[in-house]
C-alpha cells in the first residue's frame, strides 16, 4: 500500500469518524426544531381559538376520530370538559379535533383551522363554519379530502346526541368542493343508518367505534341548493 | 286450381335483439389551468399528470376500439359542469373521471361512485322561527331532472361499473381494496351516464411510476366496461 493510498484511507475514516459524532448533535437539533413547531403551532391556537369553558363542563371520555393510516379514521379515547350545551360541546370537540391531534401523522384538518360558528337547527342539522384554511390547506384528493370530512362528521356523531346531518360551511359560504374534490353543497348524514345501495358496498358501512375508511361517509344531498 | 307447394313450417321470428351501440368513453383529466389539484414535493401536480395518463389511457383504449373523448386536452380547467355536459351530449356514454390524490398508500388505485341518498323534503327542512312562515307543501315530483341530481337515477350502475373496474384494478395494484367506494365526487354529480372516479396515490410517486400506470388503469376501464355492457369491446 502506498503512502499516498494509507493517507487517503486515513482521512476517509476520520472523515466517517465525525460524520457519527456530529449526527448525534445533529438528531438533536431536528427534534428541538419539530418540537418548537409544536409549541409554535399551538401558542398560535390558543390566539385564534382560545380553549372553550362553559358552567356546566364535566369531564367526559369523549372519542375523537383521528386518522389512523393513510385511508382511515379511528376514535381515540380522550379526558375532556365538554359543556351540556350540544352547541358549546360541539365547538369544544372540533378545536380539540383541530388542535391535540397524538402525533402530526393523525392530524386530519389543517392546524390553522379555526372555527368560526357552530348552529344547531331544530331539525337536528348541524351547521359547522370553518375558516378558509380547512379549504385552502387540506390536501388536495378525494381520500384526503373524504377522511377530513369523515372525522368531523363521526367525531360530532360520536360525542353530541340529536344531531341528524351536517352541512360543512367555509367562511360563511356554501362552497362547491372541500379542496377540489369532495362535494360539500350537500349533507353529511349522522347518526342514521346508510341507504341500502350504500350498505352493499363492504367499505362504505360505518361503524360507530371501529376504525373507519375514508368512505364511511354518508351523504345526503339537496335538491334546493 | 294449381295447388300450391306446401309451405315449410313457419320458423318461429325471433324476437328483435337491441342494439348494443359501443358506448363513447369521455374520460376526464381532473383540475387544470390555475386548479393544480394534488401536489407533490417532486414538482408534479395532479393537473399534469392525469392529462399526461388521460392521453395514454385514450391512446390504449382506442386501440381496442372504443371511441374516446376528453374532457380537456390541454392546460385549461373546464367547469365542472361543463365536463358533464361534454358527457350529456351522447346516448350511450361512459364517463371516467381521472385524479391523482396527494395521499394514501403509493401504488394503491380506488374506484369511487358518486353517493346520494334520500333528497331533502319539505318536512325535513327547518321549521324556522316561532311565528315566521311555515315552510311550504311539498312540490309534486317533476319529472325533469335536477342538472345537480342528474347522477342519481345512474348510481347503481355506476356503483356497479366502479366494482368491476376496481376488482381489476385490486388485480393489478397491490394493496388496493377489493370493493369500490362511496364518496360524494363533485365531478360526478351532474353526469347522466355511469359515472366512475379513479384516484391513483399518490403525487408523491415518481413520475415514471405513475405514468406506467396508465396502461394498467386502461386495461382495467377497458375490462369493466366490457363486463357492464358484454356487447362491447
Amino acid at each position: 500500500m502506498t503512502r499516498a493510498m494509507k493517507i487517503v484511507i486515513a482521512v476517509l475514516v476520520i472523515a466517517v469518524v465525525i460524520g457519527f459524532v456530529s449526527l448525534s448533535p445533529l438528531r438533536r437539533r431536528i427534534q428541538r426544531l419539530r418540537e418548537s413547531r409544536g409549541v409554535e403551532e399551538q401558542a398560535r391556537h390558543a390566539v385564534l381559538a382560545p380553549p372553550i369553558s362553559t358552567p356546566t363542563d364535566v369531564t367526559v371520555k369523549a372519542q375523537i376520530f383521528w386518522a389512523a393510516g393513510p385511508d382511515r379514521v379511528a376514535p381515540v379515547e380522550v379526558n375532556l370538559p365538554l359543556s351540556a350545551d350540544p352547541v358549546e360541546r360541539s365547538r369544544q370537540l372540533l378545536q380539540t379535533l383541530i388542535a391535540n391531534p397524538p402525533s402530526d401523522a393523525q392530524r386530519t384538518l389543517p392546524a390553522d383551522t379555526t372555527v368560526s360558528g357552530f348552529y344547531i337547527l331544530p331539525d337536528g342539522t348541524a351547521i359547522a363554519d370553518f375558516s378558509d384554511s380547512l379549504s385552502s390547506e387540506t390536501p388536495s384528493g378525494i381520500l384526503s379530502e373524504e377522511l377530513a370530512v369523515n372525522s368531523i362528521a363521526r367525531t360530532l356523531e360520536a360525542n353530541v346526541a340529536g344531531l341528524r346531518r351536517l352541512k360543512i360551511l367555509i367562511h360563511g359560504q356554501e362552497v362547491d368542493t372541500l379542496a377540489g374534490n369532495l362535494d360539500l353543497s350537500g349533507f353529511f348524514d349522522l347518526n342514521s343508518a346508510p341507504a341500502p345501495a350504500q350498505a352493499s358496498s363492504a367499505q362504505s358501512v360505518a361503524q360507530p367505534i371501529a376504525p373507519l375508511s375514508g368512505n364511511g361517509l354518508r351523504t345526503k344531498q339537496s335538491s334546493n341548493h | 286450381m294449381p295447388q300450391q307447394a306446401p309451405q315449410p313450417p313457419a320458423q318461429p321470428t325471433p324476437p328483435p335483439q337491441p342494439v348494443q351501440s359501443e358506448p363513447v368513453i369521455v374520460l376526464d383529466p381532473a383540475h387544470g389551468g390555475t386548479d393544480t389539484g394534488a401536489r407533490g414535493e417532486n414538482g408534479l401536480t395532479e393537473k399534469d399528470v392525469v392529462l399526461q395518463i388521460a392521453r395514454v389511457v385514450r391512446e390504449q383504449l382506442a386501440q381496442k376500439g372504443y371511441r374516446v373523448v376528453l374532457t380537456r386536452d390541454d392546460d385549461s380547467n373546464p367547469s365542472y359542469d361543463d365536463r358533464a355536459g361534454i358527457a350529456n351530449g351522447y346516448r350511450e356514454v361512459i364517463f371516467i373521471s381521472l385524479h391523482v390524490s396527494s395521499t394514501g398508500t403509493p401504488g394503491t388505485v380506488r374506484a369511487y361512485f358518486d353517493q346520494f341518498s334520500t333528497p331533502v323534503t319539505a318536512q325535513a327542512l327547518p321549521a324556522g322561527p316561532p311565528g315566521g312562515k311555515q315552510a311550504p307543501p311539498a312540490q309534486p315530483q317533476s319529472t325533469l331532472v335536477a342538472w345537480q341530481e342528474a347522477q342519481r337515477p345512474y348510481v347503481d350502475v355506476s356503483h356497479h361499473l366502479a366494482d368491476l373496474i376496481q376488482l381489476q384494478l385490486a388485480q393489478s395494484f397491490s394493496g388496493s381494496p377489493s370493493a369500490s367506494s362511496a364518496a360524494p365526487v363533485r365531478t360526478l354529480r351532474s353526469v347522466t351516464a355511469p359515472a366512475v372516479a379513479i384516484e391513483i396515490s399518490s403525487v408523491a410517486s415518481p413520475a415514471d411510476a405513475l405514468a406506467g400506470s396508465a396502461a394498467l388503469v386502461a386495461a382495467a376501464i377497458a375490462r369493466g366496461v366490457s363486463a357492464l355492457r358484454p356487447g362491447a369491446k
